[in-house]
């Protein structure tokens, strides 16, 4: 009885009646197949690959007609943008600088909290309150863009103008102060990942010198992390100028460069705005949409650029770290 | 330095921190705290007897009986208003009476025609109330009560004339007599002014051209087309506001010379003359009984469509909409996502290959969410599609392809963390029974993974659930029909949310369809991003073996 038990559940294992080796034909199928699957998945792992050259390519395919037929100078000098006009003017100066106007404003109101807020993550808070904070960051960085927009708009512009006395709400401050929101939550993770990837020694070295937490922080552990920060700091900007509802929405978009130049109050205009606003009224194949076709480009390569500077800072914070 | 002085500084060092922490919490609590209960409100609140009118007429549910005899209890109120309106019309509205007038004697006419009187006398009846016709409009036209009376007494002596017993022309007498009563109270040289309040006046009550009123239109009016104008205030809150623009004007003043204008609010009363101070004394006494504002949760937000650019209804296309994009974009994410990230991690090896990958990865998850919509619009809509033999337009399956592409690192970076998480001796056991490793990874790794997994895919649906800019010329519209198949173009949460925070003058008028709507999107997005988070440290706990 217990013997007959035993072998029913034996049984399925293995197939004893069959020889251990494969034949030829299983061989080689088994071959095929290995090398099969691993060439679908890679061809599926590439699709970023491909992706990212589709963008490029495309995105310079549409505005080619544009960029070879007008001034590059012009496009890029002239702060004239008149799209619309009888003899249009496609000088985009004023919406670079727009953009990072804007970017570099938000980084100003960022970076300096962004740190603190990632050394009293790593350094300050217990690993319990930790688990508390961190969602709050979390969800900062979950809300969607068009809901910050919306919160500039119905509430912020009407608060400005009212309590700040300004002519116009919806205006660079405005726009900077968002998108230092939104930055916060990239900059805080990055920066504490690299701050906490400092080891203990360097800590315990200071502490037992004599140091204070402060000096620790100052003088040891932040220059130590330098290289991640710095990433973190480059990985916010590109968040910033990539961003278009909210400038969209928050900026007043008005083709200008603010006059003077400290003057946030102003209404200023970016080229993700630009392009948002303007694509739905530019007619197919015309100059106008291949213009705003090349200020994609101009993100692009502003973006690309950021995103080597922010790889390099980051392997480097690797290397330091002493992890790969 | 001194030891004291440093403590100092390091305390001060750590209490900066500190705030800025504190800051962001606070930042977060003012973002959402005030969106949250102001959205909350497009559901709970106070709706009048309009909005059951409202949502019987237009969604075809409503308690009949009960709401009908609200309909009867209220419509007194309706008439009596409108009477004591009309009443103080007749004295003071110059045009309106001399219309009238006009048209009495049109009709006068064309009943002695019907009654075929002989040609002789049709001409003397008709010239005779020309004349009372002519000295109406003159004392009408006047101001002074002493050149007033004579005019009129001169039509009323035609009163007793047995030709007019029992025709339209007995309606010259009624008019010229309500007139005197008027002329002898009212002070007649404001007579413009008041006919310009009443008019005011008469939009806050009923309605203007093209805004909706308290009452909604008057009780003799046919049918507005527009189907805002056919409601008074749905909501207590909106009646609230009228009502108190109708005991109130607002005006601008300059108290001091040089100094900003300040607003200063008098009693819309004091625009008229006594005769009609009952009228506002009416509607502070009834308010509450005219309208019958009741607690309503109107959860039907969530279902149902808008009618004129969202003055009534809710969200439901919208829903639906995001639903549809977000749904049909993770059929091209999920796949692709999991299988990059299995693809990283278990069969990596050519160093240089995977070092491109990742960098394209991790250049992916830099680029603007506006150039992906360029892309989509010049590779998608433009290039693909017409290759295909599908129409070039924006629509769903575009919107879909566009953020699937966008969200593609975040799942391929989750799903590589989840699969990482797995510990070796997982795969370790699998490899030393014989299982092969594509038999291993399908059968222990990615069991072991799902969990964490789907913490990417949620948090791919949340993203792909939020993105406007990529939508911007890819699929989404601000009005249309709720879409067919892929290849409609549909309304979404996100889009509509910008499109009413920008929106015009009727947006802003109905405050709490704007809150509601991007909450309805934020807090869909903060539940699908909780559940992410649960997950993942519940997932993570149980892997360590807590």
């Amino acid at each position: 009885m217990s013997n007959a038990q035993i072998s029913l559940t034996l049984e399925p294992a293995a197939d004893t009646r069959r020889p251990m080796a494969l034949t030829p034909g299983e061989d080689f199928r088994g071959y095929l197949a290995s090398h099969l699957g691993r060439a679908v998945l890679f061809l599926m792992t590439f699709t970023s690959v491909l992706a990212v050259l589709l963008i490029l390519l495309f995105v310079i395919l549409r505005s080619f007609s544009f960029l070879s037929g007008y001034s590059l100078v012009e496009f890029l000098a002239s702060r004239d943008w008149r799209p619309t006009a009888e003899s249009p003017v496609f000088g985009s100066l004023a919406i670079i600088v727009g953009s990072l106007y804007v970017s570099f404003a938000a980084l100003l109101f960022a970076v300096p909290l962004g740190v603190l807020a990632a050394v009293f993550l790593s350094d300050i808070l217990s690993w319990k309150a930790r688990n508390v904070v961190k969602p709050v960051v979390e969800i900062l960085a979950a809300i969607p863009s068009v809901a910050y927009g919306f919160f500039a708009v119905l509430v912020l512009a009407p608060w400005m103008q009212k309590h700040l006395g300004l002519s116009t709400g919806t205006n660079a401050l405005n726009a900077s102060l968002i998108l230092a929101i939104m930055a916060l939550p990239t900059i805080i993770s990055v920066a504490e990942d690299s701050i906490s990837a400092i080891g203990r020694e360097l800590r315990e070295a200071s502490y037992s010198c004599g140091a204070t937490r402060m000096e620790t922080m100052i003088k040891v552990i932040i220059p130590a992390a330098h290289s991640g920060i710095i990433a973190a700091v480059v990985l916010g900007m590109m968040r910033a100028i990539g961003e278009t509802m909210v400038v969209w929405m928050a900026s007043g978009n008005a083709t200008q460069i603010p006059h003077p130049w400290w003057d946030v109050s102003q209404s200023i205009r970016t080229m993700t705005a630009t392009i948002a606003g303007e694509m739905g009224e530019a007619p197919e194949d015309s100059e106008h949409r291949g213009a705003l076709f090349a200020i994609g480009v101009l993100l692009l390569i502003l973006t690309f650029s950021l995103n080597i500077v922010s790889e390099y800072f980051l392997s480097r914070a690797k290397k330091a770290t002493g992890k790969t | 330095m001194n030891l004291r002085i440093r403590g100092t500084l390091d305390r001060f060092f750590t209490a900066a921190t500190g705030l800025s922490v504190v800051l962001l919490m606070l930042v977060l609590v003012a973002i959402l705290g005030p969106m949250l209960y102001r959205g909350s409100n497009a559901v709970f609140f106070q709706g009048t007897v309009e909005f059951r009118k409202m949502q019987r007429d237009l969604f075809r549910r409503s308690d009949e009986a009960t709401l009908n005899a609200e309909i009867a209890e209220t419509e007194v109120f309706h008439r009596r208003i409108s009477e004591m309106i009309d009443e103080f019309r007749k004295g003071v509205d110059i045009e309106a009476m001399s219309s009238q007038v006009r048209d009495i004697h049109r009709t006068f006419g064309q009943e002695l025609r019907a009654k075929a009187v002989a040609d002789d006398r049709y001409t003397e009846l008709r010239n005779l109330t020309r004349d009372i016709r002519d000295s109406l409009e003159a004392a009408f036209a006047k101001q002074d009560i002493r050149e007033i009376r004579p005019l009129l007494d001169g039509v009323l002596l035609h009163a007793e004339n047995p030709a007019f017993q029992g025709t339209a022309a007995e309606k010259f007498f009624e008019i010229a007599r309500s007139f005197l009563a008027t002329a002898e109270t009212v002070d007649l040289n404001h007579q413009q002014e008041y006919a310009a309040a009443l008019r005011e006046l008469q939009g806050i009550l009923f309605h203007t051209q093209d805004l909706p009123g308290l009452l909604g239109p008057r009780p003799d009016e046919p049918q507005p087309l527009l189907v805002m104008l056919r409601y008074g205030a749905t909501r207590w809150d909106q009646a609230q506001q009228l009502l108190d623009r109708f005991f109130w004007v607002e005006e601008w003043v300059e108290e001091k010379p040089g100094e900003p204008l300040v607003m200063r609010k008098e009693p819309r009363a004091d625009l008229f003359p006594e005769t009609l101070g009952p009228l506002f004394a009416y509607v502070q006494e009834n308010a509450d009984k005219m309208l019958k504002p009741k607690f309503t949760a109107y959860w039907q937000f969530f279902l149902d469509d808008n009618f004129n650019s969202h003055y009534f209804g809710g969200v439901g296309p919208e829903i639906l909409g995001t639903l549809f994009i977000t749904l049909v974009g993770m059929l091209f994410v999920i796949p692709f996502g999991i299988v990059s990230a299995a693809y990283l991690v278990e069969c990596a090896t050519d160093g240089q290959v995977i070092r491109i990958i990742r960098m394209c990865i991790n250049t992916l998850a830099g680029v603007p969410s506006i150039v992906f919509g360029l892309f989509g619009l010049a590779f998608f809509v433009l290039f693909l599609f017409p290759l295909l033999g599908f129409e070039p337009k924006p629509c769903i399956l575009a919107a879909s392809m566009t953020l699937a592409v966008l969200t593609l690192p975040v799942m391929i970076r989750a799903s590589e963390e989840a699969i990482r998480a797995v510990p070796r001796h997982y795969k370790e056991g699998a490899l030393a029974l014989g299982a092969s490793r594509f038999h291993t990874f399908v059968t222990i790794t990615l069991p072991a993974a799902l969990p964490g997994i789907l913490t990417g895919v949620i948090l791919s649906l949340s993203r792909i659930a939020g993105e406007t800019a990529p939508i911007l010329f890819t699929g989404a519209v601000s009005m249309g029909d709720v879409p067919r198949s892929v290849f409609d173009p549909t309304r979404t949460l996100s889009y509509g949310s910008y499109d009413m925070a920008v929106g015009d003058r009727l947006a802003m008028m109905v405050p709490h369809n704007q809150y509601g709507m991007v909450v309805t999107l934020v807090a869909l997005i903060l539940i699908l991003n909780t559940v992410a988070i649960v997950l993942r440290t519940r997932v993570y706990r149980k892997l360590r073996g807590q």
